[in-house]
This record gives C-alpha cells, sequence and structure tokens, in this order.
C-alpha cells in the first residue's frame, strides 16, 4: 500500500474524480480531504506507522481548496477554534 | 381536504378541458416532492443522526453513483484510491 502511494504521489496530476461530491459544489469535497489529512496523521502516529500515505490527502486538498480557506483552517487548528472534529 | 377533491371535481366535470392541466401540475408536485425526499434522505451531505452517522459521505462505496443521471462517466470503472487510516 505505501509503495502504491508513492508512485501514485509521484505520478499526481490533480486531485481524481471522488464520485461522493460528482456537483459542482466541491466545498465538502476540500473540506473532506483536509480534516481526512490531519485525521490520518494523528492515528498513524497514534499507531506509530509511517504517515507517507496520508501525503495524498495534503495533495488533493491543496490542489482543491483555496488558499485563504487553508490559511483560516491552520490558524483555527492553532487555536483550538477549528470545527472539525479530528 | 375532500373539500379541495369536491372543487377539483366540480371544475374537471364543468370544463373537461382542463384535464391535462391537473394532470401536468399534480405530476409536477409529485416530482418535487420526491426530489426533495430523495435529496434529505439519499444526499451524503444530509446528516440526520448526528451521533452514528456524522459524516454520510464517507459511508459511500468508490463507484456509488449518486447522480440520477451521469454522463460520460463510467461509474463501474472506478476504484477507491484514497490510503486507509
Amino acid at each position: 500500500m505505501a509503495e502504491d502511494i508513492k508512485a501514485k504521489l509521484e505520478k499526481y496530476r490533480t486531485a481524481p474524480f471522488d464520485s461522493r461530491f460528482p456537483n459542482q459544489n466541491q466545498t465538502r469535497n476540500c473540506w473532506s480531504n483536509y480534516v481526512d489529512y490531519y485525521r490520518c496523521q494523528k492515528a498513524l502516529d497514534a499507531k506509530g506507522l509511517d504517515t507517507q500515505p496520508c501525503e495524498w490527502y495534503k495533495r488533493v486538498y491543496k490542489s482543491l481548496c483555496p488558499i485563504s480557506w487553508i490559511q483560516k483552517w491552520d490558524e483555527q487548528r492553532e487555536d483550538g477554534t477549528f470545527a472539525g472534529k479530528i | 381536504m375532500s373539500s379541495f377533491f369536491g372543487v377539483v371535481a366540480k371544475q374537471i366535470k364543468s370544463h373537461p378541458a382542463l384535464i391535462p392541466l391537473f394532470i401536468f401540475i399534480s405530476g409536477g408536485a409529485t416530482m418535487s416532492v420526491l426530489a426533495l425526499t430523495r435529496a434529505a434522505l439519499k444526499n451524503p451531505d444530509v446528516s440526520w443522526d448526528h451521533k452514528n452517522n456524522p459524516e454520510p459521505w464517507n459511508q459511500m462505496k468508490p463507484n456509488q453513483q449518486y447522480k440520477l443521471l451521469a454522463v460520460n462517466m463510467d461509474y463501474s470503472k472506478l476504484k477507491k484510491d484514497r490510503p486507509d487510516f
């Protein structure tokens, strides 16, 4: 699985089609990948595994999300006011 | 409600040419109600049960189709491409 992820990350061009979010409004897609990245990090850290697979989520949310949203959410995470459950 | 159908029945008897109108209006009303119900129940963005299912979009399979008509997207070929954690 880790080797697939490395291969996929090297061939990454943009966020792939996600059947969970098929319509024009991709807000939820951005949110989901942002939250999944930090959840993945937390989960794999807790298990003591390498967090390299989590990079997939980071690449996807960086492709999808407006930079201002990412900055706002990063600040909220630091302040502890982030609305998502991580 | 019975008076409503009584009124409608009287109107139809006196103006039978209005029957197609009633058919289309009731058809349109039914379709809009069905669309709203489908959106409320099946839409993965909608979460009714915050405790047990707070993020319903995560319960979807990678090739599950929500749209009623999908043009140019072969859902059977989609695979899961997100890493597990």
